[in-house]
């Protein structure tokens, strides 16, 4: 019995030694990723065409579903608060309440979570193909530098584009949330709008925008570090794809925690 | 132009899988690699190719060489279309970036695909082509910086035997054609026979057997031997592979 549990526990324990190892590699090789990312960048070594490209894809994959996820949580939030606002007689807060939890939060946190189902996943899973399939390999030998050509855009697309995402979303959050307050509380679009512009801070569109910014980069970066590591077959593709969603997650909740602590504690 | 392996030596968690080696290849030569698999044929590759780094050990070659590879699943970007995968070294390597006008490329590009016999398959996605044209296009895409040394890993893997032959026939043209010395990578012996002028035998890291095809078809080498006649007893232990 004693055995067992001794043979047990070293089993165990082995698992938490590989999966703190794996935690540690995977960190490292983002760390690796992203040091290369700046030397590229600060060396202007950018390959704009490709900017432009994975851009598009950021942009325009990725809003259809940014704009639903926002403008459905922010319609939710506005069904359930305007009607008891305009109960305890504060009806004419509904706006305002509505663009500070939208800009400050709702908004950038809603739409890097689509970025990262949209866009992350499938930076993961077309680079990892891409690394098992040699096709990395290959640039190389075409000494192509797979960081310029694939990293770097991916990266630069995520910092300039998010926060237009945001940006867009947000709009179309205040958008759906004015209309649902109307149509549930009564409060005229008038009195909504006026109180919205008293919520609205320019200081925390600015932080909002750079927030987006930082998941941006980060999305991309971690997406594309996870993908260009993979080393293996179908089945590590998939587990590459899974590590990217999993870690841009934690990774948005992180700066999220961060940016709130700094501006607004 | 030459190329020279001076003691390569490269080993991957604890196990050598290239010890000591050294070859040379002459200009205009074809040297063939054959061995088990695991033997350390596609590592050689790909260090001389530069995509792995050795332990230790040179690799002699004139310095304004260029080495291409063709890969043994061809490894064609597959978000590319078969001219944007021939052109792509010429539009994105930065030595290259805007030297060629796009007609120069388009016409560079014809070129290569008129040279392993494929023409008008521009416009066509790699996953619309069969194997043997993944190859030749891979082969295309090799040569489109008209290289001085060509590395081929497994060129005739998982291909029918016809096929095999065409791509075999295009390893020997295209050899000509450049005046590269050239690496050949594989178990097939038709493709031994067909496209290479000498071979070298790797074995659990070591080259065990260096000569001409004559040789080692016909030869005494023991390992040559097994190799050749397919046989699972001689000196090279099949459990180790």
């Amino acid at each position: 019995m004693f055995e067992l549990n001794k043979t047990l526990t070293w089993q165990g324990f082995l698992l938490l030694w590989s999966q703190i190892r794996e935690f540690l590699s995977t960190l490292g090789n983002i760390g690796c990723d992203f040091s290369s990312v700046l030397v590229h960048i600060l060396k202007l070594k950018i390959n704009f065409r490709e900017v432009i490209e994975q851009s598009k894809r950021f942009a325009f994959d990725s809003l259809p579903i940014s704009l639903t996820i926002v403008g459905m949580t922010a319609s939710i939030i506005a069904m359930q608060l305007a009607p008891e606002l305009a109960k305890q007689g504060g009806a004419d807060y509904t706006g305002m309440l509505s663009a500070l939890v939208m800009v400050r939060e709702l908004a950038v946190v809603m739409s890097g979570f689509a970025i990262i189902s949209m866009v992350g996943s499938s930076f993961a899973s077309e680079i990892a193909s891409m690394s098992v399939t040699e096709q990395i390999n290959a640039m190389r030998v075409l000494k192509v530098d797979p960081v310029a050509y694939l990293i770097v855009p991916r990266f630069l697309a995520g910092v300039i584009f998010m926060p237009v995402v945001f940006i867009l979303s947000a709009f179309f959050g205040l958008v759906c949330a004015g209309l649902v307050s109307h149509t549930c509380a009564d409060l005229s679009l008038l009195n909504y709008v006026t109180s919205m512009w008293h919520g609205l801070y320019v200081r925390d569109i600015f932080i909002a925008m750079l927030k987006s910014s930082f998941f941006g980069g980060t999305i991309a970066l971690i997406s594309c570090s996870c993908g260009y590591a993979t080393r293996g077959g179908a089945k590590e593709v998939g587990l590459a794809t899974t590590k990217a969603v999993v870690w841009s997650f934690l990774a948005i909740a992180m700066w999220d925690f961060i940016f709130a602590a700094v501006f607004y504690l | 132009m030459s190329l020279e392996i001076k003691n390569l030596v490269k080993t991957f968690d604890n196990k050598k899988i290239l010890n000591d080696i050294s070859f040379k290849v002459e200009n205009g030569q074809t040297l063939g690699v054959i061995g088990f698999s695991g033997s350390g044929k596609s590592t050689l590759l790909k260090i001389i190719a530069g995509i792995l780094y050795e332990d230790s050990g040179e690799i002699i070659y004139p310095k304004n060489s260029e080495i291409a590879m063709a890969f043994q699943y061809s490894a064609l970007f597959d978000f590319l279309n078969v001219y944007d995968n021939i052109a792509f070294p010429l539009v994105e390597r930065k030595e290259f970036r805007g030297k060629y006008t796009q007609d120069e490329i388009s016409q560079i590009v014809s070129e290569k695909l008129k040279m392993v016999g494929l023409e008008g398959i521009e416009e066509k996605y790699p996953s619309e082509l069969s194997g043997g044209m993944q190859k030749r296009v891979g082969f295309a895409r090799a040569i489109v910086t008209n290289p001085n040394i060509i590395l081929y890993d497994e060129p005739t893997a998982g291909l029918d035997p016809v096929t095999s032959t065409m791509i075999e026939d295009y390893i020997v043209h295209l050899k000509k054609e450049l005046n590269a010395s050239c690496i050949v990578v594989t178990h097939q012996l038709s493709t031994i026979k067909r496209a290479v002028d000498n071979v070298i035998m790797l074995y659990q890291g070591n080259i065990v057997f260096s000569g001409s095809v004559q040789e080692l078809l016909y030869g005494n080498n023991p390992y040559a031997n097994q190799f050749v006649s397919a046989s699972i007893h001689g000196p090279m232990n099949i459990a180790t592979r």
